[in-house]
């Protein structure tokens, strides 16, 4: 272990330099929504995506930090509300990791203005007997809402270090760090069950801190009723929702793909590419990159200038209201529909984050509580959530076409997704779990913040997507060198031409749909664009394809998070499901007339 | 669950309007973990509450702590007025 080999002085004291066979490590634990990743950031000088619900760390993340002189391991791990009792995946993980080799130290982030909880999770903290350090984050907040705490007397009732900080501004920083050779084992009456700890927590927060009769600042308050009450909160809902659509489904969708598509791909990169590979002597090799189906012309210019502004717009705008302690509001509202379908008010959470990019929301479903909420949110995210460039490809076809057109698309999926929902309900064994959910305080976002976190969600899309839209592009390329492709697609041709009434060509582009969602849906945008689709013919194509299997990487993430088995049966659920829903709704149509 | 008042002044915060203060009693043990899920989150006994709303979900302040929950999990958070 330590072997002390040279002394420094810094600040008059002396200081000891360890040298160790490997880095102190530190884990920094803590409740949901306590600012842990902003800490994390500020000692690592990495960032971890902060956000304000649990499970958006669900990942544990880890960063080198310099303390003194010494190099540190630090580990950020989930937001936990409890170590012992009956335990989430998240909070599992976190214990596994305080009780194993890899934490020397714990740092436990609270939030000041909830002191007594944090003591809770102090009191089983304590029961692993690690050196301990107690950070009240958020002071500042704390002070704004008439809330003390006696960081002095807390320190010598725990027997630990007590570091006030705000860790958005960097206050409180250098203190931790001084504070860390200081870690002790907290001094703590042992309890052993959570009615001892409660009670323990209880009557410490009594004895340090003091709140004075002036609470929340008047307009957070304000703010905080206004986007839980019905009367407001709805129509603040469909505000938002219509901001979302200007801002994704205009700015983005329109706005940026046209500027990326006509202007750098269609000027630029294209002719260049195009010009590049002429001096190349072999026509397979220059189809292949500037072809039909070549990497350039069409995997590259999918990729880049069609998603992405879709993608970029979604997750700024999503990172905006995820900050600003929004969304876990709008489960208040969502709770009852949930419920019928087997989930509760916590599911909104992955199906918003599937508007952007299902593929990512499957991933989120982790912070759901059971296994059947868990399979009955990826079901319904591979069923019927849109993501964003679906759902732009469906605003930009429809949208042109008729508003009745769209009402009835995002009517037929909602009603088939609450359908399948219930039925999967009573069909699947396992419980729901209870909504029990925090509300985190409505605050003004740091533009920073959300930048950081645009940046890590579009560079974590880039990475998985691209090479996924190229390798889509080559097995394109050879099928259709093949002639596999038409082969494939005229197997479907009957259906689609006979039970849906598409015109043949739509075919093939759910062929490429298979291979990824958006490219057919960015297909369809062409072939609508050439004007060989009729009003219904849009609809229906679109109302399919919305409810069609999932792209590549959505499936592999199904496969990841639930087995290939599981994986497999959706497919073969949900692809009759979007295929006679599609030719239910052309009957429909057709034997009313509506042609919109 | 029915809103029972009983004599002793304990009731379900199931059935109190918005508005009401008081003090959580205890939190009745019944199948599953709701007893730690909300322990864990503060809803421990003695903890101040303050009802904030009641439809669509109950809305509630327990001591600093903001928590949005269904109907039949404030059914066994039993709550008594302030003692001052």
């Amino acid at each position: 272990m330590p072997c002390h080999i040279a002394e420094e002085t810094a600040a008059g004291r002396p200081q000891v330099l360890h040298l160790r066979t490997r880095p102190l490590r530190i884990a920094l634990v803590g409740n949901p929504n306590v600012g842990k990743s902003v800490v994390f950031g500020r000692l690592t000088g990495r960032y971890a995506t902060v956000s304000n619900y649990p499970g958006t760390t669900v990942a544990v993340t880890k960063g080198r930090a310099l303390v003194g002189a010494e190099v540190c391991d630090v580990v950020d791990t989930p937001g936990v509300n409890a170590l012992e009792g009956t335990l989430s995946e998240d909070e599992r993980i976190t214990r596994d990791l305080i009780a194993g080799g890899d934490a020397d130290l714990v740092v436990q982030i609270a939030d000041a203005r909830n002191i007594r909880r944090a003591l809770t999770l102090t009191a089983q903290i304590a029961a692993f007997e690690k050196p301990t350090i107690l950070v009240l984050n958020m002071i500042d907040e704390a002070l704004a809402r008439g809330i003390a705490v006696d960081a002095g007397q807390l320190s010598a009732e725990l027997g630990v270090p007590v570091v006030e900080m705000v860790a958005t501004e960097g206050r409180g920083m250098q203190a931790l760090r001084d504070a860390l050779p200081a870690a002790a084992a907290p001094r703590i009456w042992p309890h052993q069950d959570a009615q001892g700890q409660a009670a323990w927590a209880h009557e410490v927060t009594g004895r340090v801190r003091h709140v004075s009769a002036l609470s929340m600042a008047r307009l957070q308050e304000a703010l905080s009723r206004a986007t839980r009450q019905p009367v407001t909160g709805l129509p603040i809902l469909a505000l938002v929702l219509y901001i979302l659509y200007l801002f994704v489904g205009v700015f983005g969708a329109q706005t940026l793909v046209g500027f990326f598509e006509e202007t750098v791909f269609g000027r630029g990169v294209n002719p260049a590419a195009a010009w590049a590979v002429s001096f190349i002597p072999f026509a397979v090799a220059r189809e292949f990159f500037v072809g039909d189906y070549g990497l350039i012309t069409m995997g590259l210019t999918y990729a880049i200038a069609i998603v992405l502004p879709v993608v970029t717009t979604f997750f700024l705008l999503f990172g905006f209201l995820e900050d600003s302690g929004y969304i876990p509001r709008l489960a208040i509202f969502s709770d009852r529909i949930f419920r019928a379908m087997g989930l509760n008010g916590k599911a909104v959470l992955p199906m918003v984050l599937g508007l952007g990019c299902d593929t990512m929301a499957t991933m989120t479903t982790r912070i759901l509580a059971t296994p059947k909420e868990r399979l009955i949110a990826i079901l319904l995210l591979a069923l019927g959530i849109p993501c964003s460039a679906q759902l732009a490809t469906i605003l930009g076809i429809l949208g042109g076409i008729s508003f009745g057109a769209l009402l009835t698309l995002f009517g037929v999926v909602l009603a088939q997704m609450f359908f399948v929902g219930w039925l999967a309900a009573r069909v699947l064994s396992g419980n729901r779990s209870d909504f029990i959910m925090e509300l985190p305080p409505i605050r003004l976002p740091r533009l920073s913040n959300i930048l950081t976190k645009t940046r890590l969600r579009v560079w974590w899309y880039l990475g998985e997507a691209v090479p996924l839209f190229l390798a889509g592009t080559v097995l394109l390329f050879m099928l259709d060198k093949l002639h596999a492709l038409g082969f494939i697609a005229r197997l479907g041709e009957p259906i689609v031409t006979g039970l849906l009434g598409l015109p043949a060509a739509t075919a093939q582009i759910f062929v490429m749909g298979f291979l990824r969602r958006d490219y057919g849906a960015a297909g369809l945008f062409q072939l609508a664009h050439a004007g060989q689709l009729t009003s219904v013919q849009a609809l229906v194509a679109l109302t399919v394809m919305t409810l069609f299997i999932p792209c590549v990487a959505n499936f592999l993430m199904i496969v990841r998070e639930r087995g290939p088995r599981v994986a497999f049966a959706m497919l073969a659920f949900i692809t009759p499901i979007a295929v006679f829903t599609g030719a239910g709704l052309n009957l429909v149509l057709h034997a009313c007339g509506i042609s919109f | 669950m029915p809103a029972v008042f009983r004599s002793d002044g304990l009731r379900p915060l199931s059935a109190v309007p918005a508005g009401w203060r008081g003090v959580v009693d205890h939190v009745r043990q019944d199948q599953g973990d709701r007893v730690d899920r909300l322990g864990a989150l503060g809803v421990t006994p003695g903890a101040p509450v303050t009802v904030l709303q009641t439809f669509p979900g109950i809305v509630f302040l327990c001591d600093q702590t903001e928590l949005a929950i269904e109907r039949s999990v404030a059914d066994v958070i039993l709550v008594k007025p302030a003692q001052d």
